[in-house]
């Protein structure tokens, strides 16, 4: 972000939050004790003792303060607390602080980057050239998306499976020649170097997940707010997390979403010269999932509740991850990064001059969704249920743009074989013991494999959904193979594997993490089996 | 653009030309649309619809168009009320003139045949309009005429919406209660049709109103069963598009789908009685639209199935009857508590 820009938008940032309290006496004074509440609660657990004082010292003054203070001296008080968030936000503060701060987390992604780097990523993006090309595949609307950037500011809003993303979806973009995006990233990303390298194409800025603050998290959502509106690109990823269950995303963080229309509103009403914010759905695409066993064990404990039993599972991240990148290089394992058609911010198509269409292909003018009586407004229940009509254009093109392959598609398989053994058994107790049979008949598998791959590659040609190379073109005992070399390579326990000309699963969580993005896309003609 | 109207009412049909003719008396400027320019002549000429709402006299201020481009760009709130085997057209021609900021509303009880969609989602696919919303309750058309007290939900997930149109029918007879739940709405709308089908056919059976009652109850039952799996909010069933919907559809003989089942139940066939009449009756297409929905389903509500067999297979109604009392009964409410 320019200089001049990093100034302004601080600016503008504490002045909409504070404008979002109004002068009611009692929302300001809630939030700034709420603030201060979650500040210390926060505080109480930071590792880095020295900062933790430091702003320790920073609460209990405000604290004391807003304890005897006017409402309008509370209100000043609240500005402070904003505009210190926004400053860090932006990137600002000072940096001595801010190493400190940044050292705290040894996180996965940063061991991830030093496992990485023997890539020579850094490497191969100085000579312009990616040794990587083979492993990325990028595809879609790729010209309408940088037509849209263009035209107007751009929101790309991928799908989120691991923490591979936060790279991937910055070089595919660099890669498609999209200008630089903002992007909202833990401050646990600026740590590593090769990462800085991402992170600065990617335009971070700095977001702290351990803040609870309502009012951090309504600096974060204005500050990529007054972005878009100042014609920043913009990136996060709306399922605000990883997906535990392997699917794709359906329910999307509605706040940051909103964002979009927000901006847009902001810039019609100040007659800026190019008003409009295009929202480019995408998603990401792998074979294997690195976390895929974690993610998957989280989503059981939470949706099982107390029917589930987690089993130990003990083994070092960091041979995880190299082995994880290394079996990935050796499969010659290609990740699919795929871009869908821009949408105007209230879900509606928008084709390659910036026109809106209807779902009948009609041109919309899509100013009067926001204008009364002759100028555009903002209405907060309006503009909520129009971000809710862009969520569901969103999912839905997340479904036609997902990458499906060879690991899907066995799983979804097996799974169905499973399941189907053992009816009277319910999804948590097939997880546990697996069901009646320990192994499938492989020839068994194989006519599955056939027919799902028929109808799957119907959907294909219909547009409902994408398939990798091997869906495309290979026969069902080479598509079983590669799915069966993928799942044994790299997780602890392979989901499945072939003795003989029979098919064992051995890790049932597995199996349904994988098969999930398959079945919970909820194609035609597909069978739901979890 | 100028929006000189307040409302343009699509659908010269008699719950059309009521709703429009309320407004009118109300001192909005109202614009109904039909189809046929004879009717056009007739409601604007002889301030009445003969055809639709026999022997009763409209507002002289009540003005009809054929214009439908016209009509659309003058008016800020679009109401809906054609047959839901027109709907589709409807709607599309609708969206060759409809803008974002206009609100559409439309009070057609029924489903799509084939596609089992709502109204309200043809709206949304065939128009670019956002802000839907949905009008129904127990609205039996010549008693609106009339002028008695009567009662409306308005549901639509914009406020906009729903203050909109409160607004058009405030200081009348009809009162208009918002709502959120613009599904369990549309689902309550369509199907008691069905179960007015049923109470007819009970009526020309001779039976008595122990057996309406626990055709109507069950029929709520059903009907709040199928809403919920369709995503809608049980509590809607128990207000006006639900109950209140059912209680003036099966006990009123004005109602088109409780005539229908009367005749049944005496004996006619359903070819000769449709044959006979200048009215839709929703509930013959519907029964056959939820009763195919349920299907691809793998599900069955009784009263449904009943009802399909006897429109659709040749069951007397005697026998559709002893049907229905052969099912093993279960805990009244077990329909309703499931996860």
């Amino acid at each position: 972000m320019r200089q001049e820009d990093k100034e302004r938008i601080k600016i503008e940032v504490t002045h909409r939050v504070l404008e979002h309290f109004g002068s009611d006496p009692i929302a300001i004074e809630q939030a700034v004790f709420d603030t201060i509440y979650e500040e210390r609660r926060r505080l109480d657990t930071e590792k880095n003792k020295k900062l933790a004082k430091a702003q320790a010292e920073f609460y209990d003054r405000v604290y004391r303060e807003a304890r005897r203070a006017a409402p309008d001296r509370q209100r000043e008080l609240l500005r402070e607390m904003v505009r210190a968030f926004a400053e860090e936000v932006t990137g600002n503060f000072d940096p001595r602080v801010y190493s400190i701060a940044t050292g705290v987390l040894p996180s996965a992604l940063g061991v991830l980057l030093n496992a990485l780097s023997p890539l020579r990523l850094l490497e191969a993006a100085k000579h312009g050239s990616f040794s990587l090309d083979e492993h990325l595949q990028v595809g879609g609307e790729v010209e309408a998306v940088q037509k849209a950037a263009q035209i107007g500011t751009t929101v790309v809003v991928p799908t989120h499976l691991s923490n591979f993303d936060s790279i991937i979806i910055g070089l595919a973009l660099y890669r498609m020649g999209l200008p630089p995006y903002t992007y909202g990233a833990g401050l646990n990303l600026f740590t590593n170097k090769l990462m800085s390298f991402f992170m600065h194409n990617v335009g971070a800025y700095k977001v702290d997940r351990r803040k609870k603050a309502a009012v951090y998290k309504d600096v974060l959502k204005t500050y990529a707010g007054c972005s878009i509106e100042m014609g920043y690109n913009n990136l996060f990823f709306p399922g605000g997390t990883r997906s535990r269950s392997g699917a794709v995303e359906k329910k999307l963080k509605l706040g940051l979403m909103g964002m979009g229309l927000d901006a847009y509103i902001h810039n019609l009403s100040t007659g800026k010269p190019k008003p409009d914010v295009f929202v480019v759905p995408a998603t990401i695409n792998y074979q294997l999932v690195l976390e895929a066993q974690t993610l998957i064990e989280d989503h059981l404990k939470e949706v099982g509740k107390s029917r589930y039993i987690i089993e130990d599972d003990e083994f070092s991240q960091v041979r995880k991850i190299v082995d994880f990148v290394q079996k990935l290089l050796s499969l010659e394992s290609t990740i699919h990064i795929i871009v869908g058609k821009p949408l105007d911010v209230f879900g509606n198509e928008v084709d390659a001059n910036g026109v809106s269409h209807d779902h009948r292909g009609r041109p919309v003018d899509r100013k009067r969704y926001v204008f009364q009586d002759g100028k555009p407004v903002h209405d907060k229940q309006r503009d909520q249920e129009y971000t809710r009509e862009l969520s569901r254009s969103v999912v839905d093109a997340y479904v036609r743009e997902t990458v499906l392959s060879s690991t899907h598609l066995l799983t979804h398989v097996v799974f169905g074989m499973l399941r189907e053994r053992s009816p009277d058994h319910d999804l948590y107790r097939l997880l546990r013991t697996g069901g009646r049979d320990e192994s499938l008949a492989v020839t068994e598998v194989y006519e599955r494999v056939d027919r799902e791959l028929a109808t799957l590659r119907r959907l294909a040609n219909e547009g409902k959904v994408r398939l990798d190379e091997s869906l495309s073109h290979r026969d069902t005992v080479a598509i079983v193979n590669e799915a069966l070399a993928h799942l044994a390579s790299y997780h602890r326990k392979p989901a499945v594997v072939r003795r003989g000309d029979r098919l064992f699963h051995e890790d049932r969580n597995l199996l349904l993490y994988y098969q999930n993005r398959l079945d919970k896309l909820g194609l035609p003609g597909i069978e739901r089996v979890s | 653009m100028s929006r000189d109207l307040d409302v343009l009412v699509v659908g010269g049909g008699s719950f059309g030309t009521a709703l429009a003719n309320i407004l009118t008396g109300l001192g909005r400027r109202v614009r109904l649309w039909v189809r046929r320019e004879e009717l056009a002549v007739e409601i604007n000429s002889r301030h009445t619809n003969s055809r639709y709402l026999e022997g009763l006299n409209l507002s002289p201020s009540l003005v009809a168009t054929t214009n439908l481009e016209e009509g659309v760009r003058g008016s800020p709130a679009i109401l809906v009320v054609v047959p839901s085997k027109a709907f589709r057209d409807t709607a599309k021609e609708l969206g060759e003139y409809v803008t974002g900021d206009q609100i559409v509303v439309h009070a057609t009880k029924g489903m799509e045949n084939g596609t089992f969609m709502r109204m309200s989602e043809i709206l949304r696919e065939e128009t670019c309009a956002i802000q839907i919303g949905v009008l129904s309750g127990p609205n039996l058309a010549r008693e609106l005429v009339a002028g008695q007290p009567a009662g409306a939900l308005i549901a639509s997930r914009f406020d906009a919406v729903v203050d909109a149109m409160q607004s058009l029918f405030k200081g009348g007879m009809l009162r208009t209660y918002g709502g959120r739940d613009v599904v369990g709405t549309e689902v309550g709308g369509t199907f008691k049709n069905i179960i007015a089908l049923a109470a007819g056919v009970a009526d020309g059976l001779g039976l008595g109103d122990n057996t309406k009652a626990l055709l109507v109850t069950r029929g709520l039952s059903e009907m709040a069963r199928l809403g919920v799996v369709m995503g809608a909010d049980v509590f809607t069933f128990g207000g006006l598009a639900g109950i209140g919907d059912l209680m003036a559809t099966c006990g009123s003989p004005l109602s088109r789908n409780h005539q229908v089942g009367e005749r049944i139940g005496k004996g006619e066939t359903l070819d000769a009685i449709i044959a006979s009449m200048t009215h839709v009756a929703e509930g013959v297409p519907t029964t056959k639209a939820v009763y195919e929905f349920l299907r691809s389903q793998n599900s069955e509500l009784p009263i449904v199935s009943a009802v399909y067999k006897l429109l659709y297979e040749k069951l007397s109604a005697r026998q559709a009857f002893d049907q229905l009392m052969t099912i093993p009964v279960g805990g009244e409410l077990a329909t309703l508590r499931f996860e």
